[in-house]
């Protein structure tokens, strides 16, 4: 069960993925309270066109700076149109999405070979990260998790209750653009191992899978990052499994989600049997006063 | 207007027009009060109630006239300010406890990523006292009823120790217990000098919180002691509709 990670390419990917779980399970927290998952779907569409510029410009090297500058972009664009009400309108951001997702595809249509070059940016090449990328996904996940430390308090509030967290005066404006950019730069650290779809999964799924095992926001990261990493080790001995004893050809990357999918609807019951016994323990519905008006 | 005299009185509203994107809902609000004051706002849904509320956190803009919190403009007695926002108004699935709620009325002196303290824990752990929910700082905020809820939302902004404290509504859908619990510390807070500014439409409990009434409907209609404001024929006009009398001399009213 350990034998398939000791060949170098196998230990790390399995190095890479365990690091993105590392962040993709905290991140994946505020990504479920606040709702932002249609908006993280938006992220990775619109980093798209940045990988593939970035691969234009500088080849391989090239593509996290161009992941990460249209990362960036995009979380101050989504900010902006959050702040001007635009975002409650998911056309607007579907708009975004699928405009900076088609230029992304006519970029790389240009070139000859463009089937694996798609291939590869929308569902990365866990197989073949190199030491230098684990390294700059270390220092990635470092800043990620530097910046979530720091700005953890104030989201929470934020999230449960803007106009009270607006109250006590934190700039809500300020702390979604923060959300924002972390989220980017989990695209941005993602993307080269699991490409730009299957990094959604990664900060959708551990959140809402480890809501049905606990209610508390800690234990939900760790459940989630731990999560990850067992999706992670499965997914990866289920590839190797299948293409050298059995010659079928089950991409890894793909692989690791359909685990954490798995685990998600495995998991699924206990948070329909959690949710029943807390309506059981809620009480009574609460009285109207008969001196109530309504105007 | 005399600074001295401005930084004695709690919150002072000379001529206020407050309203969004440039277009006023409530105009020429004028309040002065002193510290340990309790002032009920009165009116119809979208009298500007919460809007008012909302412009003395400053989160909403002064349109017209001048609106001072203990001598500051409202954007800068952000601390000095407590607010219990609307329960309804809070996504009840949101993962966290009664406790975390609380703690977080302390997150602006904790400040952005430094652990909590001792000081903070007792503070969260004395406001759940008073409002007696002792036992349920480690229950998870959703499974509380509206009433807890209500009443949580307050001891966070008691363990803020706000000196103008800001409460929408907070009898909505609030059941008994819960309301005596809200009023009797309300009352607490007021003797102890808190200035307190709720908004509602029970004129039952508006009788019973506040020493003063403003009656409001896009403009300030009334202001003054409840016995002198919340009469028939001032409801009547601010409310557009009918007023009845009832038997004890209070007042409630009817849909046209």
């Amino acid at each position: 069960m350990i034998e398939p990670f000791t060949v170098p390419f196998m230990g790390r990917a399995l190095a890479e993925l365990v690091l993105l779980a590392l962040v993709c399970g905290p991140v994946s927290v505020f990504v479920f309270a606040r709702r932002l998952a249609f908006v993280s779907d938006a992220v990775t569409h619109t980093v798209f066109p940045g990988v593939v510029i970035g691969f234009l410009a500088g080849g391989i090297e090239g593509i996290v700076v161009g992941a990460l500058v249209a990362g960036i972009a995009t979380a101050v664009v989504l900010t902006l149109l959050g702040r001007a009400g635009a975002l409650s309108d998911d056309a607007a951001t579907a708009v975004v999405l699928t405009a900076m997702f088609s230029i992304g595809v006519v970029l790389v249509s240009r070139r000859s070979s463009y089937t694996s070059d798609l291939t590869s940016f929308l569902f990365g090449r866990i197989l073949t990260v190199t030491p230098r990328q684990i390294v700059e996904t270390a220092v990635l996940a470092v800043l990620i998790l530097g910046l979530l430390l720091v700005g953890a308090r104030a989201l929470v509030f934020r999230t449960f209750d803007p106009a009270g967290a607006a109250a006590a005066g934190f700039r809500i404006a300020g702390l979604d653009l923060l959300l924002n950019i972390i989220v980017a730069l989990v695209v941005v650290a993602a993307v080269r191992a699991v490409g730009t779809i299957l990094v959604v999964a990664l900060l959708i799924v551990p959140a809402a899978a480890a809501r049905m095992l606990t209610t508390r926001l800690s234990q939900m990261a760790l459940v989630g990052t731990g999560l990850i990493i067992l999706a992670a080790y499965g997914g990866l001995l289920a590839s190797w499994t299948a293409s050298v004893d059995y010659g079928i050809a089950l991409t890894s990357a793909s692989a690791v989600v359909l685990l954490l999918v798995l685990a998600y609807l495995l998991l699924l019951p206990l948070g329909a049997l959690r949710s029943r016994r807390n309506h059981g323990r809620t009480a009574p519905h609460a009285r109207r006063s008969p001196h109530e008006l309504v105007g | 207007m005399n600074d001295a005299a401005a930084a004695d009185a709690a919150l002072r509203c000379t001529e206020v027009s407050v309203g969004y994107h440039g277009t006023p809902v409530l105009t020429n609000v004028t309040l002065d009060l002193v510290p340990g004051q309790r002032l009920a706002l009165i009116g119809p849904n979208g009298a500007g109630k919460s809007t008012l509320i909302k412009s003395i956190l400053g989160l909403v803009p002064v349109l017209a006239g001048t609106c001072t919190v203990l001598g500051r403009t409202p954007s800068h007695a952000r601390t000095l300010i407590g607010y219990v926002p609307q329960t309804d108004s809070l996504d009840a699935d949101f993962p966290v406890t009664a406790g975390q709620v609380v703690m977080m009325g302390r997150y602006r002196r904790i400040g952005w990523w430094r652990p909590t303290r001792g000081v903070d824990r007792r503070a969260v752990q004395e406001a759940l006292d008073r409002l007696g929910l002792a036992d349920h700082a480690r229950t998870h905020f959703g499974v509380l009823s509206g009433g807890q809820r209500q009443r949580v939302l307050l001891a966070r902004a008691i363990a803020a120790e706000p000196r103008l404290l800001l409460l929408d509504e907070p009898f909505n859908g609030v059941d008994l217990v819960s309301q005596d619990a809200i009023l009797s510390v309300l009352r607490e807070l007021g003797a102890a000098g808190t200035t307190l500014v709720l908004s509602t439409h029970d004129l039952t409990l508006a009788h019973e919180f506040a020493d003063t009434v403003c009656v409001l409907n896009g403009r300030q209609w009334a202001l003054g002691p409840p016995g002198a404001t919340l009469t028939a024929d001032t409801l009547r006009r601010a409310y557009g509709g009918h007023a009845i009398e009832l038997r004890d001399g209070r007042t409630v009213l009817v849909e046209p």
